[in-house]
């Protein structure tokens, strides 16, 4: 297990030094300098000194092995926008909002989703069912950013019960939360349903109704856990469309989160700013990856890794 | 013999979207205690079905009795509360599946699957539960049961499983124990093994079973009588002997008939022509009729009732009635009958 760890952790290094790479030449094709808006104002010899302040002045490929040299190190750089500050600090200051808000959105939003799953396989055919059919629909078809805006409109500019926009306080978190958890919700119940109606209808859970079992306890203990293997597959992939679905909500509820700071660098083509916060998410989607795979294991004996004494 | 199971003018019917499946229609049986009891007959006869029936695990609202009765102890399992039901199954009443590849459940350790009807049924404390976990493992031949008790399912052979299947169904002592065609998915030499073993624990615990199959060679192995199915009714009942020495069902013979054995010399395999009827519609008169080389007139226009051949053997067709010609079962099928037979004394003889 362990081994299997260290294993999958060397390979992450290796993905993420290619997603450094890749950004890195991509981010440099993008057309104009960080000094865009200021351009017009200084003369030659200023943007000369500006940029060769910054490093900017040399070859693309030394500046790439500066920077990654400098990445090993775990210094990210300075930002070109944000007062100079280092971008490392810029990043921890601004994670707390975004993880705050991912984490409410996925937990709840999952849970709520899988039990919703779990109610339509259960009463399938029934009005249970075709309603959270309907929700799960929606869910998946309609933007979160769509949701955002209704929600902002009836919930808190008609019935007044949650502020509109900023991030002061808990009451701050239900609109953004609601708005991002719907897509995790409606993707979890669609699957939850299907697996339960096909563990439902398997053979060892016929087996334990011919042992008496009674149906609660049947659907948690005997059916629950096999439907969740082929959920957890889905929660990867659900995991990176929330952090782009947060980029967008960050924006329409003025959280100050990473992604309102991304979007922006990016306007600016701050690229210490840009790759660093790509590098961030990029780790962040990985470890996500291994926790889900280890997770499996956890959930399902059979697929226990290997690498230990199995 | 005391009878633990009578079942009376038993149907069920499935709804589907085309219309009503007529899965059972109408079979009476008994069983008495300690006897083992075959139903044969091809896929789609009923067979299951009526198993189901009998474990109230018809599957609702699609799945329904809409008439008959299920005596046991007094009382009628047919009609049972699912609640009620539930006290019974596993108790009283238990099951050993099909498929031991798909019949346990592949998250939970071997160890809680047998445990859970025990603390379920007879109230025991996890430990006493797990000690008698143990034991089951010993007694359906499980070397180092202590260790074995705490893998998962996935670290077991299919032959291995069907054992852990067997432990769970044995584990609170039934009276009744219903076999779904235990030994169909296995290999024919853990087929062997099991059917050993099952007739090892009827002799200790003296359960009455109820043994599925369509394997007329398992049949001579292991039964004391043995019912015929075709179309969801009884179209044959008696002991071991009346069936394969006496068979009197144009079926019967048919599915004798139809039996390799090593010693046919005859190319081709012998096969009952035709299909079974569509139960959606099932047809005026005998179902059999027209698959049937000896059908009559009668058969296409009236059903035949169960004619008593002698005390323990009764048939269901119009060759028994008194004005129906004398009508003696193909030479072919006298010839396979006496393989059968001459082979399943050879396996009795084995055990000894």
């Amino acid at each position: 297990m362990g081994k299997y760890v260290l294993q999958r952790i060397a390979y992450m290094l290796v993905t993420l030094f290619i997603i450094a790479t890749a950004t890195f030449f991509l981010m440099k094709l993008l057309p104009g300098s960080p000094f865009n808006s200021v351009a017009s104002k200084l003369s030659d010899e200023q943007m000369a000194i500006l940029l060769s302040r910054y490093g900017l002045d040399e070859p693309i490929p030394v500046q790439y092995f500066k920077y990654i040299a400098g990445m090993i190190q775990g210094d990210l750089g300075i930002s070109f926008q944000f007062n100079n500050r280092e971008v490392t600090d810029l990043i921890t200051s601004r994670i707390g909002p975004s993880a705050q808000l991912g984490a409410q959105a996925m937990v709840i939003g999952s849970i709520i989703g899988i039990f919703v799953g779990m109610a339509a396989a259960i009463r399938h055919n029934s009005w249970v069912d075709y309603t959270a059919n309907f929700v799960s629909i929606i869910g998946i078809s309609i933007p979160s950013f769509v949701f955002a805006g209704l929600l902002q409109y009836y919930l808190a500019g008609e019935l007044s019960l949650f502020p509109t926009a900023f991030w002061d306080g808990p009451e701050y978190t239900v609109l953004p939360t609601l708005a991002l958890m719907i897509f995790p919700l409606a993707i979890c119940a669609r699957f939850m349903r299907t697996e339960m109606m096909e563990v439902l209808g398997s053979d060892y859970i016929e087996l334990a109704r011919a042992k008496g079992v009674n149906n609660s306890a049947i659907m948690f203990k005997h059916a629950m856990r096999n439907a969740l293997v082929p959920v957890i597959t889905v929660m990867g992939p659900m995991t990176v469309s929330l952090m782009t679905g947060t980029l967008v909500i960050e924006q329409i509820f003025v959280i100050p989160g990473l992604g309102e700071q991304f979007v922006s660098s990016i306007n600016s083509n701050d690229y210490p700013m840009i790759m660093g916060t790509t590098m961030f998410y990029s780790i962040l989607f990985i470890s996500v990856i291994l926790i889900v795979d280890l997770l499996y294991g956890v959930i399902d004996p059979r697929i226990r890794v290997s690498g230990g004494k199995d | 013999m005391d009878k633990i199971l009578e079942v009376k003018d038993l149907k069920v019917t499935f709804d589907t979207y085309g219309g009503s499946v007529q899965a059972v229609r109408g079979i009476n049986f008994d069983l008495h205690k300690g006897e083992t009891l075959a139903i044969v007959g091809e896929s789609g006869s009923g067979k299951s079905v009526t198993t189901k029936a009998l474990m109230g695990l018809i599957p609702k609202p699609a799945g329904k009795i809409p008439s008959g009765e299920i005596m046991f102890e007094g009382k009628d399992i047919a009609k049972m509360k699912d609640k009620d039901m539930q006290k019974i199954r596993g108790r009283d009443i238990s099951m050993i599946f099909q498929d031991p590849m798909t019949s346990l459940n592949p998250t939970m350790k071997v160890k809680t699957q047998i445990m859970e009807g025990l603390i379920k049924h007879q109230k025991m404390s996890s430990s006493k539960a797990k000690e008698r976990a143990i034991e089951l493992l010993e007694l359906v031949g499980i070397p180092d049961p202590k260790t074995r008790i705490e893998q998962y399912p996935h670290q077991f052979s299919g032959g291995m499983r069907q054992r852990v299947v067997i432990a769970i169904a044995l584990a609170c002592n039934p009276k009744i124990l219903l076999a779904d065609e235990p030994t169909t998915a296995l290999d024919v030499t853990i087929q062997a093994q099991i059917l050993e073993l099952m007739k090892d624990i009827q002799k200790k615990t003296e359960a009455s079973i109820i043994f599925i199959t369509h394997d007329l060679g398992v049949v001579a192995n292991v039964a004391d009588r043995v019912a015929v199915m075709y179309a969801g009714k009884i179209v044959e009942i008696g002991t071991v002997d009346d069936i394969f020495y006496n068979p009197k069902h144009p079926y019967t013979w048919g599915l004798l008939g139809s039996m390799p054995t090593v010693d046919s010399k005859e190319d081709e395999l012998f096969a009952i022509p035709g299909t079974p009827p569509d139960l959606m519609n099932p047809p005026k008169g005998d179902a059999f009729a027209a698959r049937n080389p000896f059908a009559m007139k009668i058969d296409t226009e009236e059903e035949p009732p169960m004619f008593k051949v002698s005390d323990t053997h009764y048939a269901a067709t119009w060759l028994l009635h008194e004005d129906a010609p004398e009508v003696d079962p193909p030479e072919s099928v006298k010839r396979r009958m006496k393989d059968i037979t001459a082979n399943g004394s050879d396996q009795k003889g084995d055990e000894s």
